[in-house]
C-alpha cells in the first residue's frame, strides 16, 4: 500500500516538473499607469517605422538572393534617404522621461543579484561594442558587435516595430534600425 | 514516468556512445595527423539526410581556409548536400568584398559543388546577411525548412522577440517530421569559460523545445567543440571553432559535458536515418575527435515501454 502511495507521489510530482519544464515563463503584467507609458513609446516607435517603410517603398527591393554588391548599395542608399528625412532628429524622441523611468525600472526588475552583476559585466567588460559612437541618425558601425539581447528582458520591454532593435552598447540602450543600421534614439543610465 | 525511464535508457546509451568516441580519439590521439585520407565513422547511405555543420566560421583566415580544404575532402566519400552555419558568418565589416574573403573565396569549392550554406545570424552578423544569394535565409532572420524527414528551425538568438517566439511556437506546433532540430547562435547549455550557459535564451526557448519535441539543438558562439550530456531529453552541440579557436577554454570537469574538444578548429558531419542521427566531429588536421550515434528519443521510449 505505502509503495503504491509513493508512485502516486512519485507520478504527481514528475507530472508536476513536466508541465512546469515545458511552459515559457509569462512576463509579470505592468500597472496601468505603466502600460499607458509603454503604449505611447510604442506609438512613437511606429511613427519612425512608418517613415522609414514608405522611404523604402520608393527604392528597388532587394532579392531575396542578394550579390554582396546589391546589399551594400541598398543599405547606403537607404541610410542616405532616411538621415535626409530625419535632419531634425534628436536624442528623445523615443525615449521621452517617462519612458527611460519605465524602461529602467524593468530592467532593474530583471536583473537581480548575481545576473545584474554577470549582466553588467557582459555588457561593460565583455562586449565588443565599445566603439560606437552614440550619435542619432548616425550609424552603428557594422564592424562592431550587435550584443544579444537577453530574450526574457525583450518579453518584457515595449514591443518595437519588426525593423527597429533595442540594443546596449555601454551604459546606454539604442534604437538601432536592422536595415539601414542607423541609431534612432538612445537612452543613457539604462544597464541595473 | 516513462519520461525519468527513457531518459535513463537514453543516458546510458549516451555514455557507451561517449567511452566509443573516447576510446577512438585516444587512440589517434598518439598518432600523427593524417595528411590526406579520410576516415569516415558515418554509415554513409545513400537516401538519409547528410550534412555539415560549422559556426564562427567569418574570419577569412588561412587556418579558416585549412578547415574548408578538411571538409572538402571528406565531401569526396560522404556527399553531404547542404551546411549549417551557426553564426558569426562574418566578423567586423561587412562590405561586399567582405562575403567574398570571408566567406565565398574560403568555402568557393563546395559552393561549386552546389552544396548549399543554411545560415543562422550571431552576434556579429548584420540583418542584411538574410538576403544574401548563398546564405538561403529567403530573406527571413529566423526560418525552418525540412530535409527527407527532417524539419530544421534556424533561429536568431541574437534577438529572440516576442515575434519570434510566437512563430517558433506555431511552427512546431504543427510539425509532424520525424526529427526536429533547431540551430542557433547562442549556447543554452555550454561549459565554456568566456560565455558558459546562455541561461535567459534556455529560459525561453528550453521549454519550448520540450513541448514540441525537437529532438537535437547545435549552437555556435563558443570557439570550441562541445558535446552536452542529454538534457532534459534534448541533446545539445557546440561547433563554435570554425574560423576561430578557444584554445583550452572548457572548463574541465565540467558536469555539462560528455565530450569536448578545444585544442583545434573543428567541424561537425551529421547524418540521420530513421530513428538514428549519428556524428563525427573532424579537426583542422583531419583528426576524428567525436563520434557516435544518437536514437531518436520517441523509438528509445517506445523501446523503454517495450521492455517494461
Amino acid at each position: 500500500m505505502r509503495s503504491k502511495q509513493l508512485i502516486a507521489i512519485v507520478c504527481v510530482i514528475s507530472a508536476w516538473i513536466g508541465i512546469a519544464q515545458s511552459q515559457t515563463p509569462a512576463p509579470p503584467p505592468l500597472s496601468p499607469t505603466d502600460k499607458q507609458t509603454a503604449e505611447a513609446f510604442e506609438k512613437r516607435a511606429k511613427t519612425y517605422s512608418k517613415m522609414r517603410e514608405a522611404l523604402e517603398e520608393k527604392m528597388p527591393k532587394l532579392s531575396k538572393e542578394a550579390k554582396p554588391e546589391e546589399i551594400q548599395a541598398h543599405k547606403t542608399q537607404f541610410q542616405e534617404r532616411v538621415r535626409n528625412a530625419r535632419l531634425s532628429a534628436k536624442r528623445g524622441d523615443v525615449f521621452t522621461p517617462d519612458a527611460m523611468t519605465l524602461i529602467r525600472k524593468i530592467i532593474k526588475d530583471e536583473f537581480k543579484g548575481r545576473e545584474r552583476v554577470e549582466f553588467r559585466d557582459t555588457v561593460l567588460r565583455e562586449a565588443e561594442n565599445k566603439a560606437v559612437p552614440l550619435r542619432v541618425n548616425y550609424p552603428y558601425p557594422e564592424s562592431q558587435e550587435l550584443m544579444e539581447m537577453p530574450p526574457t528582458l525583450l518579453l518584457r520591454l515595449p514591443q518595437l516595430p519588426k525593423q527597429l532593435r533595442y540594443r546596449f552598447v555601454r551604459n546606454n540602450l539604442l534604437l538601432v534600425d536592422r536595415e539601414n543600421g542607423l541609431i534612432v534614439d538612445y537612452m543613457t543610465n539604462a544597464l541595473p | 514516468m516513462k519520461r525519468i525511464l527513457s531518459s535513463l535508457i537514453l543516458t546510458i546509451l549516451l555514455i557507451v556512445a561517449g567511452v566509443n568516441a573516447q576510446n577512438n580519439s585516444t587512440r589517434k590521439n598518439g598518432s600523427a595527423p593524417p595528411k590526406a585520407g579520410i576516415s569516415l565513422t558515418l554509415p554513409n547511405k545513400e537516401g538519409n539526410v547528410r550534412f555539415l555543420v560549422i559556426g564562427d566560421t567569418g574570419t577569412g583566415t588561412d587556418k579558416q581556409e585549412q578547415l574548408s580544404q578538411i571538409m572538402l575532402r571528406y565531401r569526396q566519400t560522404f556527399p553531404y548536400e547542404f551546411a549549417l552555419m551557426l553564426g558569426d558568418n562574418m566578423y567586423g565589416s561587412e562590405k561586399a568584398a567582405d562575403y567574398k574573403e570571408k566567406f565565398e573565396n574560403v568555402y568557393r569549392s563546395l559552393l561549386d559543388q552546389k552544396v548549399k550554406f543554411y545560415a543562422a545570424l550571431g552576434n556579429h552578423d548584420e540583418s542584411n546577411q538574410r538576403f544574401y544569394e548563398f546564405f538561403n535565409m529567403e530573406g527571413q532572420e529566423y526560418y525552418r525548412f525540412t530535409k527527407g524527414n527532417v524539419s530544421f528551425y534556424s533561429l536568431n538568438s541574437n534577438y529572440m522577440d516576442k515575434k519570434q517566439v510566437d512563430w517558433l511556437n506555431d511552427k512546431l506546433a504543427t510539425d509532424r517530421s520525424t526529427w526536429k532540430i533547431a540551430y542557433f547562435h547562442h549556447p543554452p547549455y555550454s561549459s565554456g569559460g568566456a560565455h558558459g550557459s546562455d541561461t535567459k535564451l534556455r529560459q525561453i526557448v528550453e521549454p519550448i523545445f520540450i513541448k514540441y519535441g525537437v529532438n537535437v539543438v547545435f549552437a555556435g558562439h563558443e570557439h570550441f567543440y562541445e558535446r552536452i550530456k542529454p538534457q532534459k531529453g534534448i541533446y545539445y552541440f557546440i561547433s563554435g571553432s570554425g574560423g576561430k579557436l578557444r584554445k583550452g577554454d572548457v572548463k574541465q570537469g565540467s558536469p555539462l559535458t560528455a565530450k569536448a574538444y578545444d585544442a583545434d578548429m573543428s567541424f561537425m558531419l551529421v547524418e540521420v536515418d530513421d530513428n538514428q542521427m549519428h556524428f563525427q566531429v573532424i579537426s583542422r588536421t583531419g583528426e576524428t575527435v567525436d563520434s557516435g550515434v544518437i536514437v531518436h528519443q520517441r523509438q528509445s521510449s517506445k523501446a523503454a515501454s517495450n521492455s517494461q
